[in-house]
């Protein structure tokens, strides 16, 4: 019996170490990729940009719309687009489309590890790597602008927020492996990637705060696990909608849950199609 | 001329016959680009549920814009956008020794020779956007505002093209230009959304005049709303005379700068 444990303790240490070893490799590949790291943190600006023009304008003539002050406004931007560029997910799924209609999904499949748990340590590695600079680049923006940055005192709220933030980076990870894996079924799905990249863009309150919305559009939102990803954990930081924190992280875990599951069913169903010569 | 309308048409049938073989992605620019525009239309929206203007614009002048960047970007990606893509892999790989042996012009070649039918619907989608605007605006444009809407939208069209190839044309001269088309991405992706109108000083200088993605849209609108005054109409139409000669001047010392060999 105690060998038997201490040989599943063993196992269980091997494959960690395997996953460790696939984030290693992911954030070392990263540096050498400089010039696009660099390029990255620079083009936080547009989207800070848009806001700051936008919003300019805006608040020449109001002094709060739908809550915001214009710096508050601009606070929930900058961590907004922190938070979105941190987000890397969008390319799992185009990789994995590629290299089912290229024969070239093999790779993964021959892998010691679970294919979906190297996306997720290869996440980790890239988002490890670029965590840094993505801080340093909202720091600078927020001085370049000369934003008097509204941050919340509730220790609650940060913690809260970064519980979300986590769940909801591993969420659109499961998100982007579950849509590359239906290449298997669909073959072709590169159109609705794309569509797709435009409409998270929306509902996840990248563009503007959805509490722009009316009323009704932001409760059907919030069934939504994209609510949850940048737009909330934002809000949070701001120290604003502290009494959706909670029931925020039950509803984003659920999704979690929901998405392991259809995951796992989809794989199940469609990974005989893959015949490794490629559509 | 003659010459030219012949060559366009043998290009246009062969675009058909390689595109009915890939059906399924005929209208792909149409959905992407169209649901790019439905979501721009719906923060828009948003927007203005909770702000009765933004500067001088109503919700009616915002919807005229959104449709009119559109309509720029769909008669670009039906008709020239997918040949000018190509050109820096061309000059890369030294393919493009294949466009100078041929009796047209490379550049006539790039434009025409991948055309793309599947976004027409975008093209009459964006019509209608333009005219729903129109009606929420509530300006009632006479002729003579429709005629210079169309022309500045016709130079602005130019302008569009000539950004497109100038941003191509500087393969010539680099061995990677990316991340040019970072940039060029990132400026249509905020003009897109924001109009010039939010412009001013520094951005003002860099959206008008050395980026000039920012008076696309913007001038066409204020033209058929009766907003455009004749300075910066004159300065519009420098911009655009000045962009069209710069990108005929770099296109052809870039094809004498070509020497044959992929990099």
């Amino acid at each position: 019996m105690q060998a038997a444990k201490e040989l599943s303790a063993g196992q269980c240490r091997i494959r960690i170490g395997r996953y460790k070893e696939v984030i290693r490799i992911n954030l070392k590949a990263q540096m050498a990729w400089r010039a696009d790291v660099i390029f990255q943190m620079v083009f936080t600006v547009t989207k800070i940009l848009f806001a700051y023009l936008l919003w300019g304008i805006i608040f020449r003539e109001n002094q709060v719309v739908a809550g915001f002050t214009f710096h508050g406004m601009l606070s929930y931007y900058i961590i907004s687009a922190f938070l979105s560029q941190l987000d890397l997910s969008g390319g799992i799924s185009e990789e994995i489309t590629q290299r089912i209609r290229g024969g070239t999904f093999s790779k993964y499949i021959v892998l010691p590890v679970s294919i979906e748990g190297y996306f997720i340590a290869m996440e980790v590695g890239v988002v490890l790597f670029y965590l840094g600079f993505d801080l340093i680049a909202a720091l600078v923006w927020v001085f370049v602008f000369r934003i008097q940055f509204v941050f919340t005192q509730s220790l609650f709220l940060i913690i809260c927020a970064l519980v979300m933030v986590l769940l909801g980076l591993f969420f659109m990870v499961q998100f982007n492996y579950f849509l590359g894996i239906l290449t298997l079924k669909y073959e072709e799905i590169s159109t609705f990637l794309m569509i797709k990249n435009n409409l998270i863009a929306l509902v996840t309150g990248s563009i503007v705060p959805l509490a722009l919305f009316p009323g009704k559009v932001v409760a059907c939102m919030k069934l939504l696990p994209f609510y949850y990803v940048t737009y909330l954990p934002a809000m949070l930081l701001t120290g604003r909608c502290a009494d959706e924190a909670v029931t925020g992280i039950i509803v984003l875990a659920c999704w979690c849950l929901l998405m392991q599951g259809m995951i796992g069913v989809t794989w199940k169903k469609y990974r005989i199609k893959y015949d490794g010569v490629g559509i | 001329m003659k010459k030219h309308l012949r060559v366009l048409r043998e290009l246009m049938r062969l675009r058909f016959q390689k595109l009915m073989m890939f059906r399924l992605s005929f209208l792909g620019p149409f959905l992407v680009d169209g649901s790019l525009f439905a979501v721009q239309l719906l923060v828009f929206s948003a927007v203005y549920a909770n702000v009765d203007t933004i500067g001088t614009w109503g919700r009616g002048e915002m919807i005229i814009y959104i449709g009119s960047f559109s309509l720029l970007n769909a008669v670009s990606m039906m008709i020239c956008f997918f040949g000018i893509v190509m050109i820096p892999d061309k000059i890369k790989s030294g393919e493009m020794d294949l466009y100078l042996t041929k009796p047209v012009s490379p550049l006539f070649r790039f434009t025409f020779e991948n055309m793309n039918p599947g976004s027409a619907p975008l093209v009459i989608m964006s019509v209608l956007i333009i005219a729903y605007g129109v009606l929420a605006s509530g300006v009632k444009p006479g002729a003579g505002r429709i005629a210079g809407y169309l022309f500045w939208m016709l130079i602005m069209q130019l302008l569009y093209y000539d950004m497109e190839v100038l941003m191509r044309t500087v393969t010539f001269y680099l061995v990677s230009a990316s991340k040019l088309y970072q940039i060029e991405e990132a400026s249509l992706d905020l003009c897109m959304k924001l109009p010039g109108i939010a412009f001013y000083g520094i951005y003002k200088v860099i959206f008008y005049f050395i980026l000039p993605y920012g008076i696309m849209a913007t001038l066409p609108v204020q033209s058929l709303v009766g907003e455009l005054t004749w300075q910066t109409g004159i300065a519009g139409i420098g911009v655009v005379a000045a962009f069209s000669m710069l990108t005929a001047f770099l296109w052809r010392n870039g094809i004498r700068h070509y020497n044959s060999a992929s990099s």
